[in-house]
């Protein structure tokens, strides 16, 4: 079969673009209000070792893929276990980011349109892109980050007279432990989501790339994470923790001179682009796992009907709006701790082992 | 919407299954008839506006237990 491969720069916007994803406009740490910015330094830093452990293995393993490194590390039978928990992931994330997608759109902009058809049409786009393959994936991504990259930049310059510094303090008032917590909740959404990207890094060309490619996707999006929650700071202050899309809703203050007013848009625009992305990606290794699972000859055969699960599960994951602020603030960094942490370290461990006794008896593994 | 579903997915079941029969790929044929009838299933009920459970809300009773959140 063909075997797919992306480049390092295509690996690097694929995951800028993921790591972006729906917490650009859903925010980070707001439940710490105008610390939010510390607690997303801290979430970032936290995630920093983490990632050299996501890098060792896929290093360790070059060429193998996340449900390839399960089934050597476990076995089969408790590989399998674990390649079924990895697919349930990978589509439950996929379809709470296409519910957030259409949370956002019947909020702010279609809310008489049932919510349906805004997730059946995205749905429907990433389908055809994960069809298409991990080569256009990345192509596409890397056409689309230097306009989401661009946008945050000019709609920042913009918001300079609607900023106040002041809103920024005072800086730690109820504790450092809050903080914390909430730093805790950034490390989990959206940073170490990207454990998953061991179901596409398989196809990078060489074998240091695991670490370049993580390190700089990573902290592309983090820069920008962390920038754009100082903006919303700045411009929301003390309400940041009361809306559910600040980042729309700060830029939508932004006026120059009642001229340029409305570019709210642009805020839209990079985050259909991202949560395209990381539907794509979650899509796409739910379907990489299903078709190591069932030993299936193409991955491609079940896409369609993966996705329209996909879609139908997102529609009916939550009742409300406030079901899913509830469940990203609160229950999801608990539920996600295993499998970005756990189950990784373990994996991490028993390769290494497995790789070093290998070495020592010149067994391949 | 019922019909509608209902011609969408006949669509789709001539779209994917015949070139997997062709090709005689059974494995990837039957597999894609069970996720095919699964989302059928729910995509029927969801037209007749049937109201289904969330999966999610076991996950949130046990960590809202263990976690008190």
């Amino acid at each position: 079969m063909y075997k797919e491969q992306i480049n390092d720069k295509e690996g690097i916007c694929l995951l800028t673009l993921f790591v972006m994803g729906s917490s650009l406009i859903i925010g980070v740490g707001s439940s710490v209000k105008n610390d939010a910015w510390i607690a997303a330094i801290i979430g970032l830093l936290m995630f920093l070792p983490v990632m050299l452990i996501y890098s060792r293995i896929q290093a360790l393993l070059p060429g193998k893929n996340l449900f390839d490194i399960v089934n050597i590390a476990f076995g089969r039978i408790i590989g399998k276990i674990i390649t079924l928990l990895y697919i349930w992931y990978a589509f439950h994330l996929g379809a709470l980011v296409i519910r957030n997608f259409g949370e956002f759109v019947n909020t702010v902009s279609m809310p008489e349109t049932p919510m349906i058809v805004t997730l059946l049409f995205l749905g429907t786009v990433c389908v055809y892109a994960v069809r298409m393959g991990l080569e256009v994936m990345g192509r596409i991504s890397t056409y689309f980050i230097p306009i989401v990259i661009l946008i945050p930049v000019v709609v920042y310059i913009l918001a300079i007279p609607q900023f106040n510094l002041c809103n920024l303090k005072p800086i730690l008032s109820e504790g450092f432990t809050p903080v914390l917590e909430a730093g805790f909740s950034v490390f989990a959404f959206p940073f170490a989501e990207s454990f998953i990207f061991l179901g596409v890094f398989f196809s990078l060309k060489t074998k240091k790339s695991p670490y370049k490619v993580y390190f700089t996707g990573v902290m592309m999006a983090g820069i920008v994470l962390v920038f754009l929650t100082i903006r919303n700071i700045g411009i929301l202050g003390n309400l940041l923790g009361h809306l559910n899309f600040p980042s729309h809703n700060a830029v939508s203050r932004v006026s120059v001179s009642e001229f340029l007013q409305r570019i709210e848009v642009s805020v839209a625009f990079v985050f259909v682009v991202c949560a395209f992305t990381k539907v794509s990606v979650c899509l796409y290794v739910a379907c990489k796992g299903i078709s190591k699972l069932f030993n299936l000859n193409d991955y491609r055969s079940i896409v369609i009907q993966v996705g329209l699960l996909m879609i139908f599960f997102s529609y009916i994951i939550y009742q409300n709006i406030m079901e899913m602020t509830y469940w990203a603030n609160n229950v999801y960094k608990y539920y996600a701790f295993p499998f970005q942490v756990v189950f990784p370290v373990i994996i991490w461990l028993v390769i290494e082992i497995k790789v070093k006794k290998g070495r020592k008896g010149n067994k391949r593994i | 919407m019922v019909i509608l579903v209902i011609i969408c997915y006949i669509s789709l079941a001539i779209y994917e299954f015949v070139p997997l029969y062709n090709k005689k790929q059974w494995k990837d044929f039957w597999v894609n008839i069970a996720f095919w009838s699964a989302s059928f299933t729910i995509g029927i009920l969801l037209a007749l506006n049937v109201k289904m459970p969330s999966p999610v809300s076991p996950i949130k009773e046990v960590i809202t237990s263990l976690f008190g959140r």
